[in-house]
């Protein structure tokens, strides 16, 4: 008797031990769709790709960061703040490489995007479509974007790794020379060409266009000397089957958020104001630009970023066909005189900085607010049909086409009321230096504060020899720090290089 | 919930089954005993336990000592009670056996939670600390873990003032890097004793330290466990016992320059820099700390209803926390209420522990420990120009981000609220008096109830413009606990084996809504916000729900031979939902081993009383991580803006990438240790070593950027880390006489943290001024060297590397020299090395008390030494390169007082004010009086006149005297960040605290 129960009481006991089930062990999370549950529609294609897009709006790109690396480390813009790291790294006082907002965060966001073009590029391509030409839209418009990044990180970092597949946590990237992160975004462009249209329906505005891929593609040829390549690319846009462009009179609706997508715009950056999140990955995640908050006035916005005197002097060099100051001055730059000379406030208020001191203006909102905020809805135009015609009348420069240049430039002039070069400037006549260093000039009156000068800088070699270095530090003595062969390109985050054998530090840091 | 039913109809089964057998098992012995018992000055133990050896037969004596017991004539009866040392004695034939029981003092017969059972603490093999509850009870905490601060060897606490915030605890160093937070155990039920929890309600607390005695909790157990029991009724009438407790708190205070002395140095600073000096408002003088501090007041006020009849005991207590925090807009609040009883019939035992409670905490709103040294005494309290109405930084003025503490505490305002209900019910059941089944039903729900209400206005300068709002979550966490163990005990003449088998099965799931609104209506009749998610615009919710499920199987064996030599093995097999499909399932097996020399017959030391030998070794998994970890997930938050109408459209794809073959963290811990007691145990000495290496350690470390990875690095087996440890435990009691005793116990523990290896190809890991790197401890100093001032322009020439080149060509004298290790001619963060390390080298305990008639005194000192810490403190406000308040006594270099080590002051240069430098790291070596209090128990003579049974007042004080060279708030602060765990950075400080504390009992 004794001995059943022992056994029945074990038999029991044994029947417990296999009682809950192992089935239980298999939780899915309730919240999201797990990778390889995405991926599958059509409307898993748009939405990913989608996402690349959305990296503009993150702080190390174009929400905020890059423009104090495109700005204000270049001789237009500086920095006074009292964050003195931040300062620091526009002024190539670089000790800390891995400081974050100097420098991580804007590699990082780039390669972010980078991951988001290359989940398009590898899994859109095995989801069927019943639209197939939007199928192939969709990945053109991912090798653009991520073109487009490895573009600025060329510019920035030049020596960058290329990651062209999803990426694995314990990934080792091999490092790239420019040369060949030219290489990549060349081909990457030529294909998303192909399959992009001339122009997006209401509905797309926002997505590049042909002429877009040429005006990326014009840019990096420029940046690599093809002379002729970049002439082929720019006739594109100009007098080529993408000729659909056209500057608009005027001049401030590059700027505002009124005349948004118009006809001069060849790649805008979208932003809005529907989402009041952070720049992060959370819920209502933003889609704004921060751009103006950093950079307003003291006591308006941040002020972390400002701009250098010399600009309002440049266009108070000549003066418009009517003996008035350049009018784009007006929509450029914060100034004392502006209420003098114009009669426009600062946000509302007279002027109350330094006599000396002025601020970037493209961007803001001072049009009609009198503060900012880190929701601004103005589109930024990435490149816009001023810059295809100067751009071009470079390249026929470069190309000892001097003569037929000028009329490129004297179209960005006279929407601006301003003389024929020819007729401003005879002296210059085709002599191919001095219409360079004029140029230099008229991309600075159209373009300052629209993140080119440092691409222009680098392009023009003005960062390679001591001479040139020592008239840039006439104009911003940030460039007293400035090491020839060092500073031309930013320090590779030490973290990457220290954790990735196969990268090296860039030269000389 | 399916599996739940399915394992309770199983259990139930069980039951019936069991108790088909049941009725035989009853009245198999014949012959009575009777007698009574008392203690050696003649007095009768009420209610002392009689045991009929190697039955279930028992019963306690009554209120004076008296009791009966069937036994027979050859069997032997075990007299127990606690404060006693227990009795054997041998019934030979007689049928009255009185009983004189000695004190215990050593009380190493003492009783100790293992986890699914219970072991003589004589037969321990393994590391396992206790904590009484007495000594708990002395101190004012919020949690427990504040109350085992220097009371057990290999147990590090820090803990902080802040009302409602719990103590970091951490059990023989850092052994994963996820969370150091040790597995408690309440009454059974796995859980955390966070800040709901009344500590009043602890009778007692075991620590299991190494792997070997905590493997029987197998994953979850690897930083240690606190096993908790809470109080039961004792057999006899009612008690009722009140107590009370008031203490008043307040804080430290930094301590900075007057106003004037302000005014000369920040004016020095933007001359230096050639600016144009501020312009300060002479006008003000704030105190800032007289702003945000205040003094803060605990009440602690409980009672507890308790007694029980032969076969059955009852506890029931109530309690009020209430913590006026020493931080304005600071509370906690707790009331809570226990309930545990249990009932015997014959075979059959249940019983139930069940505990509700409230608590409500208002959150400090920023960190005003930071903003009171970073704003400046020239920025008034209030200023009707600011949206808001408060004062604070103004450019050109003063230059200062800091938080006006009094106006984010208005303006920026969290509450939290949690109702827990915690519980078990239990079932037992003896068919044989070797043989117990239990099933043990865990629950635990809290309701959490959080507000923050975002009011119009600033705090700072340069704060963009922010629309009021509110954000509300509300979350239910549940935690379901099933365990099925059978118990297995039995003697075989000098063979003593006990078996514990059983299955457990846990799910924790929380699920949390929350919303927002923006743009609150201003209520006008009391101008406060309506802050229900009622008025407003722009809402927004969210809301998601996590789960987990771990399933395990464990068994025990105890052996034990003669009493002299005691074996103990475990096995653990855990399937966690944590892990990929592959992964799931390990097992873990853990031996411990002991030998009680002092029971050999050649042994024969007389002055030894006891001696024990102790070793094991055990495995533990370990699966510390979040939820859906190896998984990887779409985030679909995201949106692009597109089309003519600027319309936002959803964008989704992968943010964080995840590694999908995760699996088991192991713990491999070895100890060895011995026990050893002397002149009739008044003096023990404990001690032990041990290796804990911890293999696959799961963690996140960064990885490449390259990669795209946002959103938290992705978690991986990636590191091996390893500690060893001199733990060292020596106490002594005395009883002198009647009216004197005294005892004193000192502990001490080395620890010796290292990094054996870091996974996914990384040599090292750099957090913020720490590395982490191979062959050294986790989070060592790593930061530029300082070499003293340049005093003149020729030491700034002469300061070249090798190869001649001028290191520092644009510092000023003044400047600080930095060391440039690399020898590349300038100064970067490649000059960075190893100087320091976060961890002490040793840290000591000391515990003393006296007692002299009715008064009784302790105290508690606890040390550390040799910690290297940063001071965020200073590195504020020594920096000079941006605005802050000063230190008292400061003296920056200039050409007339260059006889000093503090740099030049200039505003705007960063190169005296670099963060990541030796200059702010100090000794954190420190002693500490944590305790001392003198109690008086009132004598019965006096209480019987008023009908009270017990009455004791005491007086007392934590935290009054503290030996330290370190220059910031508190050297015993508490950094959560694993890899800067040496960092002070505004870390709230533990408080002087007085208290009053009344005792009474009916």
């Amino acid at each position: 008797m004794k001995h059943l129960k022992i056994i029945l009481v074990s038999f029991s006991f044994l029947y417990l031990l296999s009682a809950c089930n192992k089935d239980e062990l298999d939780l899915a999370s309730p919240n999201d769709l797990t990778t390889v549950q995405y991926w599958k529609t059509p409307s898993d294609a748009e939405k990913g790709v989608n996402s690349i897009y959305a990296m503009f709006y993150k702080d190390g790109l174009w929400a905020r960061w890059i423009y104090f690396r495109l700005d204000l480390t270049s001789d237009e813009g500086f920095s006074q703040s009292p964050w003195t790291e931040l300062a620091d790294w526009t002024k190539f006082n670089y000790v800390n490489y891995d400081f974050w907002e100097g420098n991580s965060v804007t590699w990082r966001d780039t390669y972010k995007a980078a991951f988001r073009a290359n989940q398009v590029l590898a899994y859109v391509p095995n989801i069927e479509f019943e639209d197939n030409v939007r199928k192939s839209q969709i990945i053109a418009e991912a090798k653009f974007l991520r073109a487009l990044h490895y573009y600025y990180a060329a510019i920035l970092w030049e020596n960058v790794p290329l990651v062209l597949e999803p990426s694995s946590p314990e990934d080792l990237p091999a490092q790239n020379t420019q040369e060949e992160v030219f290489a990549q975004i060349e081909s990457d462009l030529n294909d998303a060409f192909n399959d992009l249209p001339l122009e997006w329906d209401n509905f797309n505005i926002g997505r590049p266009t042909k002429g877009a891929v040429k005006a990326i593609l014009a840019k990096m040829y420029m940046q690599e000397h093809r002379w002729q390549d970049a002439k082929l690319a720019l006739e594109f846009l100009i007098s080529g089957q993408g000729a659909i462009y056209s500057l608009v009179d005027n001049f401030e609706d590059n700027f505002t958020d009124n005349n948004e997508n118009n006809s001069e715009s060849v790649f805008e950056i979208q932003f809005g104001d529907q989402r009041l999140g952070g720049t992060g990955e959370g819920a209502d995640a933003a889609v704004s630009s921060q751009r103006a908050q950093f950079f307003a006035p003291r006591n308006i916005g941040w002020s972390d970023g400002q701009a250098r005197y010399w600009l309002v002097d440049a266009f108070k060099q000549e003066a418009n066909m009517q003996g008035g100051i350049d009018e784009r001055l007006k929509y450029s730059l914060f100034y004392a005189d502006s209420n003098t000379d114009f009669g426009t406030l600062t946000y509302g208020r007279n002027w109350e900085w330094g006599a000396e001191e002025t601020w970037f203006k493209k961007g803001s909102r001072s049009y009609y607010r009198t503060n900012e905020d880190y929701y601004s809805q103005v589109n930024w135009r990435l490149v816009r049909y001023a810059d295809i015609l100067l751009r071009y009348a470079e390249v026929l420069n470069e190309l000892d086409m001097t003569a037929d240049a000028y009329q490129y430039v004297d179209m960005v002039r006279a929407r601006s009321n301003m003389a024929p070069l020819a007729t401003a400037y005879p002296q210059i006549g085709n002599n191919h230096d001095q219409f360079l260093d004029r140029l230099k000039i008229e991309r600075v009156l159209e373009l300052c504060g629209e993140s080119v000068r440092w691409e222009d800088l680098k392009r023009w070699g003005d960062l390679d020899t001591q001479a040139s270095i020592d008239e840039i530090i006439t104009r911003d003595p940030d460039f007293n720090n400035f090491v020839i062969g060092k500073n031309n390109r930013l320090p590779i985050p030490l973290s990457e290089v220290q954790n990735n054998p196969n990268l090296n530090q860039n030269p000389n840091y | 919930m399916r599996t739940i039913i399915k394992c309770m109809l199983k259990t139930q089964y069980l039951i019936i089954l069991t108790m088909c057998f049941a009725q035989s098992v009853f009245s198999q012995s014949s012959g009575q005993v009777s007698g009574t018992i008392t203690s050696t000055n003649g007095e009768p133990i009420a209610f002392a336990n009689v045991i009929v050896k190697g039955t279930s037969i028992g019963t306690s004596a009554d209120f004076d000592g008296n009791y009966t017991i069937d036994a027979a004539p050859d069997a032997i009866i075990v007299f127990s009670y606690i404060g006693f040392k227990t009795q054997e004695i041998p019934v030979n034939n007689r049928t009255i056996i009185n009983v004189t029981m000695e004190d215990d003092i050593a009380a190493l017969d003492e009783v100790i939670v293992v986890g699914y059972g219970t072991q003589k603490k004589e037969d321990l093999t393994s590391a396992i600390a206790v904590v009484k509850s007495d000594q708990i009870a002395k101190r004012q905490t919020t949690t427990v873990a504040e109350s085992l601060q220097g009371l057990a060897t290999g147990v590090n606490v820090r803990g902080g003032g802040r009302p409602g915030s719990e103590a970091k605890i951490e059990i023989r160093g850092l052994k994963n890097l996820q969370s150091t937070n040790p597995l408690y155990v309440i009454d059974g039920v796995i859980t955390t004793a966070n800040r709901d929890f009344n500590p009043n309600d602890i009778e007692t607390i075991q620590i299991l330290k190494d792997a070997a005695a905590a493997a029987i909790y197998g994953s979850r157990a690897a930083n240690g466990v606190v096993i908790i029991t809470t109080k039961k009724g004792k057999a006899g009438p009612m008690k009722i016992e009140a107590s009370t407790k008031m203490s008043t708190t307040t804080m430290p205070r930094y301590d900075l320059v007057s106003k004037d002395e302000f005014v000369r140095l920040n004016n020095m600073a933007y001359d230096n820099a050639g600016y144009t000096r501020q312009d300060l408002n002479l006008d003000v003088n704030t105190d800032w700390q007289d702003v945000a501090f205040r003094t803060g007041f605990i009440q602690d006020h409980n009672v507890s209803f308790s007694g029980g009849g032969e076969n059955s005991s009852y506890f029931v207590s109530a309690n009020y926390f209430g913590n006026r925090g020493t931080v304005i807009s600071t509370d906690f609040e707790r009331m809570s209420f226990r309930v545990n009883t249990s009932g015997t019939k014959g075979i059959f035992t249940i019983g139930e522990n069940v505990a509700l409670s409230n608590s409500k905490t208002d959150e400090m709103s920023g960190n005003p420990l930071i903003d009171v040294y970073r704003l400046l005494p020239t920025i008034p309290i209030y200023d009707n120009e600011n949206p808001g109405g408060y004062g604070y930084g103004k450019a050109d003025v003063a230059n200062t981000f800091a938080a006006n503490p009094l106006a984010i505490a208005d303006l920026s305002d969290a509450t939290n609220q949690n109702f827990r209900i915690r519980g078990n019910v239990f079932a037992e059941i003896k068919p044989f008096s070797f043989l117990k089944y239990r099933l043990n039903l865990g629950y635990e729900t809290s309701f959490d109830n959080y507000k923050y209400l975002r009011k119009e206005g600033n705090w700072a300068l340069n704060q963009a413009y922010q629309r009021s709002y509110t954000n509300q979550n509300r979350a239910q966490w549940q935690n379901k606990l099933i365990e099925n163990t059978l118990t297995f005990n039995k003697e075989f003449g000098k063979h003593s084996i006990n078996v514990v088998a059983g299955t457990t099965y846990q799910k924790e799931t929380y699920e949390q809504i929350n919303g927002t609104k923006y743009n609150l209506i201003v209520n006008p009749t009391t101008g406060e916000y309506f802050e229900v998610l009622n008025s407003g615009d722009s809402p927004q919710t969210g809301g998601y729900k996590n789960e987990a499920v771990l399933i395990s199987y464990l068994g025990r064996l105890e052996y034990n031979y003669d009493d002299r030599y005691l074996f103990n093995a475990v096995i653990r097999r855990d399937g966690s939902s944590r892990f990929s499909e592959s992964n799931k399932w390990g097992s873990f097996p853990s031996l411990s081993l002991g030998w009680r020399i002092n029971k050999e017959s050649f042994f024969n030391v007389e002055a030894i009383s006891d001696l024990k030998l102790r070793a094991s070794y055990g495995e533990l998994g370990s699966g510390n991580i979040g939820y859906y970890e190896y998984q990887g997930f779409i985030n679909s938050f995201g949106a692009a803006v597109f089309g003519v109408d600027q319309e936002a459209i959803a964008s989704a794809t992968q943010v964080q990438l995840a590694n999908n073959n995760l699996r088991w963290e192991v713990l491999k811990q070895t100890n060895i240790g011995f026990d050893l007691g002397l002149l009739d145990n008044r003096l023990q000495i404990t001690s032990d070593y041990f290796i804990a290496k911890t293999e696959d350690v799961l963690f996140g470390f960064p990885i490449l950027m390259t990669t795209g990875n946002d959103g938290g690095n992705p978690i991986s087996n990636a590191a091996v880390i390893e500690n060893k440890g001199f733990e060292f435990n020596v106490s002594y009691n005395q009883v002198v006489n009647d009216d004197f005793s005294f005892n004193a116990s000192i502990n001490f523990t080395t620890l010796n943290n290292k990094l054996v290896e870091l996974g996914n190809g990384l040599n090292e890991s750099i957090q913020g001024n720490t590395i982490t790197r191979q062959g050294e401890s986790v989070g060592m100093w790593y930061v530029l060297q300082t070499d003293g001032l340049f005093q003149n322009q020729d030491e700034i020439n002469n300061y070249t590397n090798s190869q001649g080149q001028v290191i520092m060509p644009n510092a000023k004298p003044g400047d600080i020299r930095y060391k440039d290790i690399n020898d590349d001619g300038q100064i970067t963060t490649e000059d960075r090395a190893i100087v320091g390390s976060p961890w002490p080298d040793f840290e000591m305990g000391l515990n003393a008390g006296v007692n002299y008639k009715n008064f009784d005194f302790s105290m508690n000192w606890i040390s550390s030494h040799g910690a290297t810490v940063y001071n965020g403190f200073r590195s504020t406000v020594d920096r000079f390169d941006d605005d802050s308040n000063y230190r008292a006594g400061v003296q920056p270099w200039t050409p007339e007082n260059p006889n000093t080590n503090f740099p030049r002051a200039e505003k705007g240069y960063g190169m005296n004010a670099r963060g990541d430098t030796d200059r702010w790291l100090e000794d954190g070596s420190f002693a500490r009086l944590k305790y001392i209090g003198v109690g008086y128990t009132v004598p019965k003579s006096i209480l019987e006149k008023i009908g009270f049974s017990s009455a004791r007042i005491s007086i007392s004080a934590q935290n009054i005297i503290t030996i330290t060279n370190y220059g910031g708030l508190d050297p015993e602060f508490n950094n959560s960040n694993i890899f800067q765990r040496g960092v002070d950075s505004g870390s709230f400080p533990n408080l002087k605290t007085y208290s009053l504390g009344l005792n009474f009992g009916f």
